[in-house]
């Protein structure tokens, strides 16, 4: 039992807070949102960081890293709320790694860890919400492969990824394949999202299609946890930067000619905020080393991070508005852009109320961390 | 980073397990798994096992007879006992007053005192709050008056945990009404046995005396007993408030709650209902979220770096956990848990109870008695305030 950090991994940590702070200021993050969410070249440095490899192995040309430093890279970008969408790749490389053929590993993997190739999760749909086991996409066998057709929707970058990870039906079981979007039979429709992000529907219809794996359901609940796992830590990011945002401005802004900082009222709001935060460090890294548990036990881990998460996520960002008063509420000033992350952060990978309902239907007779 | 304790970890844990299986009688575990009534020969029965084996004071250091355990084994151990149905290690002789002794006691007090906490023979109380004097701890105004070589000491101290049982008492009494009010208290320790000293006990809602109001009149203390030097007793105080601060989450007990809890829902027929099954979900992840923080403190002490900003919230969410499983309990068990059959409270009471499970009698009594967990130990205002400090400055 032991938290502590490694001197290796607080050197990445470092390398990524450095990058964060000088190279994706709130002014830079700002113009990508105007330019529709997306930079390929801001993507290109966090491949030159060597993230973009850091679930890939050193064969394939990655770092072969693990949850603990993904989670201590997802902190640091969550701090800058990078749009660029390092969890995806940390998805796809997992998934990748551990379920696909060996000739499709090949085939990608070098070129995701070196950046060149964006590959991303294509998993949601319109009457699935949440529920990855419900499907409606269909695969069947095609020349050379399988032939796919799919409408997933909000897809990270969707319209700027090199190739979908997408699950389909196939012979009546749920199977992930690989879809590159310059396939024939591939559309795209982009859009800006409440982050100030990118995503995209993506339309598939009779898309040449690779075979990623046959065990569908054990992949994909894979790749989202992976995903809870990331987005915890990302989330962990945002909300230490709100409180600390919040109690600077606390300390700057007076009224009834004292700092606010000074209101009890107010200051038992801020001692909530750090109830919130700390809880969900806790379980962030809970999620995160739990990642390599069996599936069961990894399945009902993570729902229970991400509930706190989301409980922890509504609650820091809804108080650092109202601490904030007026100013909260604008464009202009950061809080309402921490505001927004973390509410969009609530809804990617299932929702608090979604993971409740995880957490309930998978409780045991036993309690506790090691339960 | 590592959850998984480390093997070595791991074989104390079993140690420890079996001894307590081995040593705590199956009487007691019984009535602590059910929130049956226990006695003070129940209380102290145990306390004199753990004393037998060196364990009663199982955060003390070798030097003074303790085992000398890390901040992981000691949490280690607390676990074992909860999880088995151990009572509750009473706190105030061993936990609360043995280390101010070995701190700042004189080596006469140490060798007089130590040994009968360390084994349990001895019950201690606790004399801190004051009918003026409760989050505001330092405006006590109990009186210690040294007259040659004794304290004559007059006042009221209250709100004294099992202080009827109680054979020694360590107190904050008032020295000197100069300076700030933190600097004239000194920290005596007072037979209870002592001509002048009253003990009245307390009813409490739950319709018990867990506590107490202790009077003092013209009590004569020998000056041997003072603690230190005469008006630092604030000090010593704190010393005592800042130990054992993972303790106070007690996440362990609330562990062994859920999963009574979690028996009760089946037992009363709600566990499938998915309104309530939510509501034990959600205290679920509570408790696993405590248990990770409680975790991380640990870790923090273990490698010597320091975790003040976080173990101050330890209490407040400890405390509301506590609340929750107690109030999901009684609601579990709903109408069934209204009657109020004090005798059902009892191990072995073959009545009839209303509604047919036993097992609910005292589920309304211990959510009304849970009440106290955010009050006392510092108010979770207070604690909130704390907290405040180290966030805002």
């Amino acid at each position: 039992m032991d938290f502590n950090f490694t001197d290796e991994q607080e050197q990445l940590r470092d390398a990524v807070r450095k990058w964060v702070d000088k190279g994706y200021d709130f002014t830079r993050r700002s113009s990508i949102v105007k330019a529709g969410g997306f930079s390929r070249e801001a993507y290109g440095q966090l491949a030159e960081l060597g993230l973009t490899g850091l679930y890939i192995s050193e064969d394939d040309g990655g770092l072969g890293m693990g949850p603990v430093e993904g989670m201590v890279v997802m902190e640091e970008l969550g701090r800058g709320m990078v749009l660029e969408p390092l969890a995806q790749t940390l998805i796809a490389g997992g998934v990748l790694s551990n379920y696909a053929p060996q000739a499709l590993k090949s085939a990608w993997l070098p070129n995701m860890a070196s950046g060149e190739s964006l590959v991303v999760l294509a998993w949601q749909e319109r009457k699935a919400r949440y529920d990855f086991e419900k499907c409606e996409a269909k695969a069947v066998p095609a020349q050379g492969g399988w032939s796919l057709s799919a409408i997933k929707s909000i897809v990270p970058a969707g319209d700027e990824a090199d190739a979908f990870i997408v699950p389909a039906m196939a012979d009546g079981t749920l199977a992930l394949f690989l879809v590159e979007r310059a396939a024939a039979g591939v559309g795209t429709r982009g859009y800006v999202t409440q982050d100030g992000g990118r995503a995209a529907e993506v339309m598939l219809d009779n898309a040449p299609a690779l075979l990623i794996t046959r065990d569908g359901l054990a992949a994909l609940a894979h790749a989202i946890d992976i995903g809870i796992a990331a987005t915890c830590a990302e989330a962990v990011g945002v909300m230490d930067k709100t409180l600390a945002v919040t109690v600077e401005y606390m300390n700057t802004r007076k009224q009834f000619g004292v700092a606010i900082a000074t209101f009890q009222a107010l200051r038992h709001r801020v001692a909530d905020m750090k109830m919130q935060l700390e809880l969900a460090r806790s379980m962030s890294y809970y999620a995160s080393l739990k990642l390599n548990a069996p599936a069961e036990e990894r399945r009902r881990a993570l729902a229970r991070a991400k509930y706190q998460m989301g409980v922890s996520m509504r609650f820091v960002g809804q108080q650092a508005v109202q601490l904030h008063g007026g100013i909260g509420v604008t464009d202009e000033y950061i809080v309402s852009h921490y505001f927004k992350k973390l509410t969009q952060l609530e809804m990617t990978f299932g929702d608090t109320m979604h993971h409740l309902g995880e957490v309930s239907a998978r409780m045991q007779d036993t309690a506790g961390v090691f339960a | 980073m590592d959850l998984a304790f480390t093997p070595e970890e791991q074989g104390f844990r079993e140690e420890i397990r079996a001894w307590v299986h081995a040593s705590l009688p199956a009487e007691i575990s019984h009535k602590v798994h059910n929130a049956l009534r226990l006695t003070r020969d129940d209380q102290q029965g145990w306390a004199k096992i753990l004393g037998k084996k060196g364990w009663l004071g199982y955060g003390w250091p070798k030097q003074f007879g303790g085992p000398g355990w890390n901040a992981v084994q000691k949490h280690l151990f607390e676990e074992e006992c909860a999880l088995a149905g151990a009572p509750r290690i009473i706190p105030f002789g061993p936990v609360m007053v043995a280390p101010v002794i070995m701190a700042f006691g004189n080596a006469e007090q140490q060798q007089r005192f130590l040994p009968g906490i360390g084994s349990g023979e001895v019950w201690w109380s606790q004399g801190y709050s004051e009918p003026g004097a409760g989050s505001d701890l330092a405006s006590v105004k109990c009186r210690a008056e040294r007259v040659g070589n004794k304290y004559i000491v007059n006042g009221q101290k209250t709100w004294t945990t099992l202080g009827q049982y109680g054979e020694w008492i360590f107190c904050l009494v008032r020295t000197s009404n100069e300076g700030k009010p933190q600097t004239g208290i000194s920290f005596l320790l007072i037979d209870m046995k002592s001509p002048g000293v009253t003990v009245r006990p307390i009813k409490l809602l739950d319709g018990e005396a867990e506590v107490n109001e202790v009077w003092f009149d013209n009590v004569e203390v020998p000056a041997e007993n003072l603690i230190g030097e005469e008006n630092k007793g604030w000090t010593y105080a704190k010393h005592l408030l800042s130990h054992e601060r993972t303790n106070i989450a007690d996440v362990n007990r609330s562990k062994r709650e859920l999963e009574r809890l979690k028996r009760v829902a089946k037992t009363e027929g709600v566990w499938d209902d998915m309104r309530f099954r939510d509501e034990i979900a959600r205290l679920e992840v509570d408790v696993v979220a405590l248990e990770m923080l409680v975790l991380r403190v640990l870790s923090a002490e273990k490698s010597g770096k320091n975790s003040l900003d976080i173990a101050g919230l330890l209490k407040i969410k400890g405390s509301e956990i506590q609340q929750r499983y107690s109030e999901l309990m009684m609601l579990a068990a709903g109408p069934f848990s209204l009657p109020f059959i004090e005798e059902a409270m009892e191990a072995g009471w073959q009545g009839d109870f209303p509604g047919g499970a036993v097992a609910n009698a005292p589920l309304a009594s211990t959510y009304f008695n849970l009440r106290k967990t955010t009050i006392y130990g510092g108010s979770n205002e207070v604690q909130r305030n704390i907290v405040s400090q180290f966030v805002l400055g």
